[in-house]
């Protein structure tokens, strides 16, 4: 099975080459990609003098533009088995194999890391806890499906996922839309425990002014996506 | 109207017109995103022309002083041009969006195959 990392990374210098060391320390035979959306610091030249296998976007795109960048990639090259992990180092890398174990023995089109199944490790503030209850049940409601850690960026996605993410994937917090997308699409969506790090450098895409304009972005992309005929079919 | 304004919104007009011309051949300004513009340029020239029908405008849409009614068709026209850039916006972004894609993978693709050549 060929695997892919997909890894977003803006002005990620401090953080992006101890990820991809731990990566492939953790991972030896998942295969690896670095998107750089454009930084406007030295992670170019961190990637370059490191030969760590990087694109580099020439405009900025934002996470969703990057990260579509990565699912193209793996579309192009073949890859059976995708998962986006983020440029920071939030996403702990020891998962990767028991996630793709996971993948492969339930046949899910997609496994979330979700930091709600145990409760363990670093957990989030209180309002953005209140905003998760609100997407699973805005989620649950569309789809019937009820996913605990809707906003997480630590997911893995199989040749289906590939290839319905390749096509088309939310520009700005991507992450509950494209869940919704993939179960409208009859994906099936398994979610795995993991313990989130706190973030390592640089600070958090959603400050606390963002907030509202998120959940009323991400609330109307759902009910607009629900509107959306459906283009793709899974196979089952 | 008095003939002094009349004058003048012809000249503004008629301005208007030729610079909008001499931008389209110029190919710095496409003829589609003009229209709008072109159908606003002959509603004013037609008040020009003929004043009777501003009168008659404002009272077919119940408002009760003709500047009344230059305001709320100047606003609804304005809103229109905007909406339509809005949409356009939306369909560069997205087109941006694609072709960066497209560049930095094929940026990568290129740059595999020279040190491929090197070595």
């Amino acid at each position: 099975m060929k695997k892919l990392v997909i890894i977003p990374a803006y002005n990620e210098e401090k953080s992006i080459l101890g990820v991809v060391r731990k990566l492939q320390q953790d991972a030896p035979d998942f295969d690896y990609i670095v998107i750089n959306d454009c930084s406007r610091d030295n992670t170019e030249q961190v990637l370059d003098t490191n030969q760590i296998n990087h694109v580099t976007l020439p405009v900025n795109l934002g996470i969703g533009g990057a990260v579509h960048t990565g699912y193209i990639y793996a579309m192009r090259k073949g890859y059976d088995c995708a998962v986006q992990i983020d440029g920071d180092g939030q996403h702990d890398t020891a998962y990767l194999q028991e996630m793709a174990a996971e993948l492969e023995k339930t046949g899910a089109d997609m496994v979330i890391g979700s930091r709600f199944i145990t409760y363990e490790g670093f957990q989030t503030s209180f309002m953005r806890r209140v905003g998760k209850t609100y997407l699973s049940g805005l989620i649950r409601l569309v789809t019937g499906e009820k996913i605990s850690d809707p906003t997480s960026g630590y997911r893995m996605v199989n040749r289906q996922g590939i290839r319905l993410f390749a096509g088309d994937y939310p520009r700005d917090y991507p992450e509950p839309e494209s869940i919704v997308t993939l179960l409208r699409a009859g994906g099936k969506v398994k979610e795995y425990p993991v313990i989130m790090k706190k973030r390592e450098e640089g600070v958090s895409s959603i400050g606390p002014w963002k907030a509202v304009y998120y959940m009323v972005k991400v609330t109307l992309a759902i009910i607009i996506e629900k509107m959306r005929p459906r283009t793709v079919r899974f196979e089952k | 109207m008095t003939t002094r304004l009349r004058i003048i919104l012809l000249i503004l007009i008629l301005s208007m017109l030729i610079h909008m011309i001499l931008l389209i051949r110029n190919k710095k300004m496409q003829l589609q995103y003009t229209l709008t513009w072109l159908v606003l340029m002959i509603g004013l020239a037609a008040v020009v022309f003929n004043p009777n029908l501003l009168g008659q405008l404002t009272r077919f849409l119940g408002i009760y002083t003709p500047i009344n009614m230059i305001f709320f068709v100047g606003f609804c026209v304005a809103i229109v041009i905007i909406y339509q850039l809005t949409q356009t916006v939306s369909v560069l972004s997205e087109q941006i969006k694609v072709l960066t894609q497209k560049v930095a993978l094929l940026e990568k693709e290129v740059i595999v195959e020279n040190s491929e050549e090197q070595e």
